[in-house]
C-alpha cells in the first residue's frame, strides 16, 4: 500500500504504484506505463498485462492470445513501440502455452495453499478466506485467477481491498462484492458474465476489466463516475450506450464486438484511447466530439469510403489512428488522402508518419485537386461538346428538312409526310446518341455553362489518333495551322453533321494537311449516290472506310461496297464499315464494275479524257500516251515516279464526282456555249445552205447560159472581115 | 449515200431533222470547253474523234443529260452503254431498288433526273411497291421504253386519261361510236373486268399520235400488234406490253435480245482479262510499277473495241447518222 515500499523495483509495476500515479499524475503514469512497455517488449515477451498484481518481475500469466492483443491494445498504446501489440496473434501463439505454463508452475496465487475456499453459511456461495499472513502480505489485493468459480466468492473482513482479480473463471453474474466499496480495480476477464450488474455500490472503481464475457449491452455503469479504464472487449456488444456520464473515462476498449457503427459520443470529454477494432463499423461519426482522444483503433472493420470517417478529419486531438484491415487502406489514395485530411496525426496503422510522406501526400493532393479541378473542367468541356453537337444536330436535322421538304411540296399531298417522320426518326436518334441531361451536372458545373451561351455551331475535336468534325464550320479548321506532331499523329478522321459535298472541296486540305489519315468515318454526310465515293479516289491513302448508315442512305444499297472496292480499289482497303476486305471481295468488285471502267477508259474520245481526268493525271496520261512508242521495257523514273504519286488505274481516274453545286454550274456554263454555238452553227449552216442553194441554181443556169454565151460569141465572129476590123479599131483604140 | 427525202425538206431543216445540227453544235461547245488540249493534236483530228465516237455511241459517257436525250441516237447509245456497263451486275443476279438503279444510271450520267427512273420502275412494280427489288432485266427494257419513247409516252398517257374519263382525246377525229360508251370508272385501281379501255379504240388514237408526232414512236404495225392481242388494258398494261415486246426492243436497236441480255463475249473476255489484272495487282503490290504499265490505258484496247463495234451501229442503230458529205 505504501508507494516506496514498490518503488525500490523500478522494473516492477505494482497496482498501488499504477493506481497513485493514476490519481495523482497521469503524466507520471503515462511515462511509468510506457517504461514499463518498453521493458516489457523489448524483453520480447509479448504481454500487456502489466497491471498484474505479481509481484514477480517476470509476467505472470497471459490470456488467450487473440484476447490478448486487443488487451494489448488497450492499454499498450502509449508507447511509440507498442505496435508490436498489434502483430498478428500467431506470433504470440508459441508465447501462449509457454507463459501459461509459467502461469500454472509459478504463479503466486494459483496454489491453493494460499487460499482457502470454504463453505459460507449461505448454501450456494463459498466463502473467501486468506490466512492473516496473506492478508498482511497482499492486504490491498486479492487474486483469485483459475480457480473454476462458478459465482462470485464471499468475501468477508476484506474491506479494504483495493485490487480484485477474477480472471479465467466461469462466473456467470457479479455477486457479493458491493461490500468492496474501496476497490479500484476488477479484473473479471475471460469468465460467462452477461450482464454488468453489481457494481452500483463501487464507486472509486477506476478500472473495470470485462474482457472475453457474454455482454450484450452496455448498462448499469451509472455510478461508477470515476472509471478509468474500461475494457469489454471480446463481448457481444452491437451499440456504444449508456457510457455518457463517464466523463472520466479514458480508455475504452470495445474490440471484438458486434458494433455496426459508432455513433453519438458525448459526454466522454477524457477518453484517450478508443479500441474499436473487429468490429463491423461501417461508419464512424461524432469523434470530433471526443476533446480528448488521442488513439482510435479502427482496424479490421468495414470502412470502405473516406465519407464515412470524414469527421475524424475535424477532430484536433487524434494523433494515432489505425484503420488497416478496412476496404479503405486498399484503395490508392488511402494514405495520402487519410494524411492531407488529418495534419495533426502522428502515427498511422502502427506507423510515425514521416515529413516525408506528410509531403507526399501534400503533393498528392495537390495533384487530386488538380486533377479533379481538371476533370471539372473536361465535364465543362464534354458538356460543351454535347451542347454543340446537338446544336449541330438540330442544325442538320433544319437542313435536311428544308432539303427533303423541297421536292416534296412539289409533289403530291400525300409525299409531304414522309418527310416530316423522316425528320423525327432523325431527331429521335439524335436524342438518343446525345440525350439531354441538365440534371446530372452539378451546379457550379451549369453555372459555369451559362457563360456558354454562345453555342458554336461546330465542333472540331482530336482525340487520341481521331479527328472528329461535327458541322460543315468545323471543314474551316482544315486551313488552322496544325503542329506537325498533332497532324501526324491523327490516322482517322470522322465527319458528322456535314455534307459530302462540302467534305469534297476539302479533300485536298485533308490530304495535305493530315497525310497519315488512314481511316474515314461518315455519319449524317448526305452520302446518296455511288458516284460520290469518287471523290474518295484523290486521298493519297485509305485503309478503313466507315459509313455509318445513319443520314448516309446510299448504305442501303446492296452494291456499294463493291463499288467502294472498286474505285477504289488503288488503296487496296484493308476494312469497310469493320469487316475485312477480303480477295473474293475485290475480286466480286472487278467483275461488276470493271466493265464500266474499261468502257470508260478505252472507249471515250482522247479529248473527252483529258478533259475528265484532273491535271495531274493529265501529265502521267499524257506520258503514257507518248511512252506507248517507246519500248516498253524501258521504264523512266519518272513514269514510276507519277504511277507512284497517282497510284490509281488510269481508267478509273476517268470516273470522278463533281460536287453538286459544281456540277449545276458546269451545266450553266454549258448552257451558255451551246447558247453561243448554236447560234454560231446556226448561221453558219444558213450561209453553207444559202451559197449552196446559189451555186446549185447556178448550177441549174450554167448549161443555158454557156449556150447562150457560146451562140453569141458565135455571131460575132461568123462575119470574118468585119469582126478583124473590129478588133483593129479596139486595138488601135486602146492605144 | 444520199436518203431521197433529203430533197423534200429545206437544207437547213433537213439537217435539223437529222439532228446533224445538234452534234454539230455540240462538237464546237466540245471544241470551246477542252480548247487547250485538242490546240495541241489539231482540230481536224477532234472532229474526227468526235463524229466516230458519235457513230459507236460512246460520246455520250458521263455528258449531261440534256445532250444524252436530246437526240434518238443518243437515247439509244446510253441504252447500249448502261447495259454495257452493267450487264454484269445483272449476270450476277442482284436484285436492286430504283435508287440503286438510279445510281447506277448516274455513274453514267451525272444528273439523271430521278423522275425518269421512277417512272420506268413503275412499269415494273406497283404503285404502292416502289421500294421493292427488281431484276436486271425487267427493269433494263422497262426503262428503254421509258426513256426513248418518254415523250410519246406522255402523249398517249394523257390520250389514256382523255379516253378512261371519256372525253373526246385532243381533237382527234374519232370514226366510230361516240366516246360515251366506253366512259370508265376514273379510278385506274379498279380491279373490275373492264378495267382500263379498248384496245381497238385505243389503237386507233395512237396511229394518229404516231403519224403527227414529232419524236421518236414504235412502230405502229408493232403497236398494233402488241394491242390486238386483248380486248381491253390499262395504261401500265400497255406499258409492260411494250417493254416487252421483242420487235419493239429489235426495232429500237439498242439492245440485244431478252435471251442474249447477258451475252456479251467480247466484253466478258476483257473482264476476264482485268479480274486476273486485279488480282495480280492486289497479291504483288512490290511489283506496283511494273504493273502499272499494263494497268495504264491502251490504246490496242479501244481499237479493239472499235472493230467490234460498226456492226452494231451500223445494223441496229434505226437512226445512225450517216456523214458523207454531199458531193
Amino acid at each position: 500500500m505504501i508507494p516506496g515500499k514498490y518503488r525500490t523495483n523500478p522494473g516492477r509495476i505494482t497496482p498501488s504504484n499504477f493506481e497513485l500515479r493514476l490519481t495523482k499524475d497521469s503524466s507520471f503514469h503515462n511515462r511509468l506505463l510506457q517504461h514499463d512497455i518498453e521493458k516489457n517488449y523489448s524483453s520480447r515477451q509479448g504481454d500487456g498485462r502489466v497491471i498484474s498484481p505479481s509481484p514477480r518481475n517476470k509476467p505472470s500469466f497471459v490470456p488467450t492470445t487473440t484476447n490478448m492483443t486487443d488487451l494489448c491494445g488497450l492499454e499498450l498504446k502509449t508507447g511509440a513501440n507498442s505496435l508490436s501489440a498489434f502483430g498478428d496473434s500467431s506470433i504470440q501463439t508459441p508465447t501462449k502455452s509457454r507463459v501459461r505454463q509459467g502461469c500454472h508452475s509459478a504463479g503466486p496465487n494459483v496454489s491453493g495453499d494460499h487460499v482457502y475456499l470454504g463453505s459460507s453459511s449461505m448454501p450456494s456461495f463459498p466463502v473467501l478466506h486468506r490466512s492473516s499472513e496473506e492478508k498482511i502480505l497482499y492486504s490491498d489485493r486479492l487474486t483469485l485467477e483459475r480457480q473454476k468459480l462458478t459465482v462470485c466468492p464471499v468475501i468477508d473482513g476484506e474491506e479494504h481491498l483495493r485490487l480484485l482479480n477474477f480472471q479465467h473463471n466461469f462466473i456467470t453474474r457479479i455477486q457479493n462484492i458491493s461490500n468492496l466499496q474501496s476497490l479500484i480495480f476488477l479484473d473479471l476477464y475471460d469468465n460467462q458474465i452477461e450482464e454488468i450488474s453489481g457494481l452500483s455500490t463501487l464507486r472509486s472503481l477506476r478500472v473495470l476489466l470485462l474482457g472475453k464475457n457474454r455482454i450484450k449491452k452496455i448498462s448499469n455503469l451509472d455510478n461508477l463516475k470515476s472509471l478509468d479504464v474500461l475494457d469489454l472487449h471480446g463481448n457481444q456488444i452491437s451499440k456504444i450506450e449508456n457510457v455518457s456520464h463517464l466523463c472520466d473515462l479514458r480508455v475504452l476498449n470495445l474490440a471484438r464486438n458486434f458494433l455496426n457503427d459508432v455513433d453519438d459520443l458525448n459526454g466522454l470529454s477524457s477518453l484517450t484511447e478508443l479500441n474499436l477494432r473487429h468490429n463491423q463499423i461501417t461508419s464512424v461519426r461524432d469523434v470530433d466530439n471526443l476533446p480528448c482522444l488521442q488513439r482510435l483503433f479502427l482496424s479490421y472493420n468495414n470502412i470502405s469510403c473516406f465519407e464515412d470517417i470524414l469527421c475524424l478529419a475535424d477532430s484536433t486531438s487524434l494523433s494515432d489512428i489505425t484503420l488497416d484491415g478496412n476496404p479503405i487502406a486498399q484503395e490508392s489514395w488511402y494514405k495520402h488522402t487519410i494524411l492531407q485530411h488529418m495534419m495533426q496525426l502522428r502515427q498511422l496503422d502502427m506507423k510515425r508518419i514521416t515529413e516525408e510522406e506528410r509531403r507526399m501526400a501534400s503533393i498528392v493532393a495537390r495533384k487530386e485537386e488538380e486533377k479533379k479541378r481538371e476533370s471539372h473542367k473536361q465535364t465543362l468541356i464534354k458538356e460543351k461538346k454535347r451542347l454543340t453537337i446537338c446544336n449541330v444536330a438540330r442544325k442538320w436535322d433544319m437542313q435536311q428538312n428544308r432539303v427533303t421538304s423541297g421536292p416534296s411540296s412539289s409533289q403530291d399531298g400525300k409525299d409531304s409526310d414522309v418527310p416530316s417522320q423522316d425528320t423525327c426518326q432523325l431527331n429521335g436518334s439524335g436524342a438518343c446518341v446525345y440525350p439531354e441531361e441538365p440534371g446530372s451536372l452539378d451546379p457550379v458545373l451549369s453555372t459555369a455553362l451559362q457563360g456558354l451561351a454562345v453555342i458554336e455551331n461546330h465542333l472540331v475535336e482530336v482525340d487520341g489518333d481521331t479527328l472528329f468534325l461535327y458541322g460543315s464550320g468545323a471543314l474551316e479548321s482544315l486551313d488552322r495551322n496544325w503542329s506537325v506532331q498533332t497532324a501526324g499523329l491523327v490516322t482517322t478522321v470522322s465527319f458528322t453533321f456535314i455534307e459530302f459535298d462540302e467534305i469534297v472541296q476539302v479533300l485536298p486540305k485533308l490530304k495535305i494537311k493530315f497525310p497519315n489519315s488512314l481511316h474515314l468515318k461518315f455519319k449524317e454526310t448526305n452520302l446518296v449516290m455511288l458516284q460520290q465515293f469518287n471523290a474518295l479516289a484523290q486521298l493519297r491513302r485509305i485503309d478503313q472506310l466507315t459509313i455509318d448508315p445513319q443520314g448516309n442512305p446510299v448504305v442501303n444499297f446492296t452494291l456499294w461496297k463493291y463499288y467502294v472496292l472498286f474505285r477504289l480499289s488503288h488503296f487496296s482497303m484493308q476494312k469497310i464499315n469493320g469487316t475485312e476486305v477480303t480477295q473474293n471481295d475485290m475480286i466480286m468488285a472487278e467483275r461488276l464494275f470493271g466493265i464500266l471502267a474499261h468502257v470508260a477508259s478505252s472507249e471515250l474520245p482522247q479529248y473527252r479524257l483529258l478533259s475528265l481526268l484532273g491535271e495531274v493525271r493529265k501529265k502521267q496520261f499524257r506520258y503514257l500516251l507518248e511512252g506507248k512508242g517507246k519500248k516498253s521495257g524501258v521504264v523512266s523514273e519518272e513514269n514510276n515516279e507519277n504511277k507512284r504519286l497517282g497510284g490509281e488505274n488510269t481508267n478509273r481516274a476517268t470516273l470522278n464526282y463533281t460536287t453538286r453545286d459544281f456540277y449545276t454550274e458546269k451545266l450553266e456554263e454549258i448552257k451558255e456555249k451551246k447558247k453561243f454555238c448554236k447560234t454560231y452553227i446556226h448561221d453558219l449552216v444558213k450561209e453553207a445552205a444559202e451559197i449552196n442553194m446559189k451555186n446549185e441554181s447556178l448550177q441549174k443556169l450554167w448549161p443555158q447560159m454557156f449556150i447562150e454565151l457560146v451562140r453569141d460569141a458565135v455571131i460575132e465572129i461568123r462575119n470574118k472581115n468585119s469582126y478583124m476590123k473590129l478588133c483593129l479599131q479596139r486595138i488601135t483604140d486602146t492605144k | 449515200m444520199l436518203s431521197p427525202d433529203r430533197l423534200a425538206l429545206p437544207d437547213y431543216e433537213y439537217l435539223a431533222q437529222r439532228h446533224v445540227l445538234t452534234y454539230m453544235e455540240d462538237a464546237v461547245s466540245q471544241l470551246l470547253e477542252n480548247r487547250e488540249d485538242i490546240s495541241q493534236y489539231g482540230i481536224a483530228r477532234f472532229f474526227t474523234e468526235y463524229f466516230n465516237s458519235v457513230c459507236q455511241g460512246t460520246h455520250i459517257l458521263f455528258r449531261e443529260f440534256s445532250f444524252i436525250q436530246a437526240t434518238p441516237h443518243n437515247r439509244a447509245s446510253f441504252l447500249r452503254a448502261f447495259w454495257r456497263c452493267f450487264r454484269t451486275v445483272g449476270k450476277n443476279g442482284d436484285l436492286l431498288t430504283m435508287k440503286e438503279y438510279h445510281c447506277l444510271l448516274q455513274l453514267l450520267c451525272p444528273d439523271f433526273p430521278l423522275e425518269l427512273t421512277q417512272k420506268a420502275a413503275r412499269i415494273v412494280l406497283m404503285d404502292d411497291a416502289m421500294d421493292c427489288l427488281m431484276s436486271f432485266s425487267d427493269f433494263l427494257f422497262a426503262f428503254q421504253i421509258q426513256f426513248y419513247y418518254s415523250e410519246f409516252l406522255e402523249s398517249v398517257a394523257a390520250i389514256y386519261q382523255d379516253l378512261l374519263t371519256g372525253k373526246n382525246p385532243n381533237t382527234v377525229i374519232v370514226p366510230t361510236s361516240s366516246s360515251g360508251q366506253h366512259r370508265q370508272r376514273p379510278s385506274l385501281n379498279e380491279t373490275s373486268a373492264l378495267e382500263g379501255v379498248e384496245a381497238s379504240l385505243f389503237y386507233q388514237y395512237l396511229e394518229n399520235l404516231c403519224d403527227r408526232h414529232k419524236y421518236s414512236c414504235p412502230p405502229p404495225p408493232l403497236v398494233k400488234e402488241v394491242l390486238s392481242n386483248v380486248q381491253r388494258l390499262t395504261f401500265y398494261g400497255f406499258l409492260v406490253a411494250l417493254s416487252k415486246h421483242h420487235g419493239i426492243n429489235q426495232a429500237l436497236g439498242a439492245l440485244p435480245d431478252k435471251g442474249d441480255l447477258m451475252h456479251d463475249p467480247a466484253m466478258d473476255e476483257e473482264l476476264e482479262r482485268l479480274v486476273v489484272r486485279s488480282r495480280l495487282h492486289r497479291t504483288s503490290q512490290k511489283h506496283r510499277s511494273h504493273q502499272a504499265v499494263a494497268f495504264g490505258f491502251r490504246r490496242s484496247d479501244k481499237l479493239e473495241a472499235l472493230e467490234s463495234l460498226p456492226s452494231a451501229s451500223s445494223t441496229q442503230m434505226p437512226y445512225s447518222c450517216r456523214w458523207e458529205s454531199r458531193e
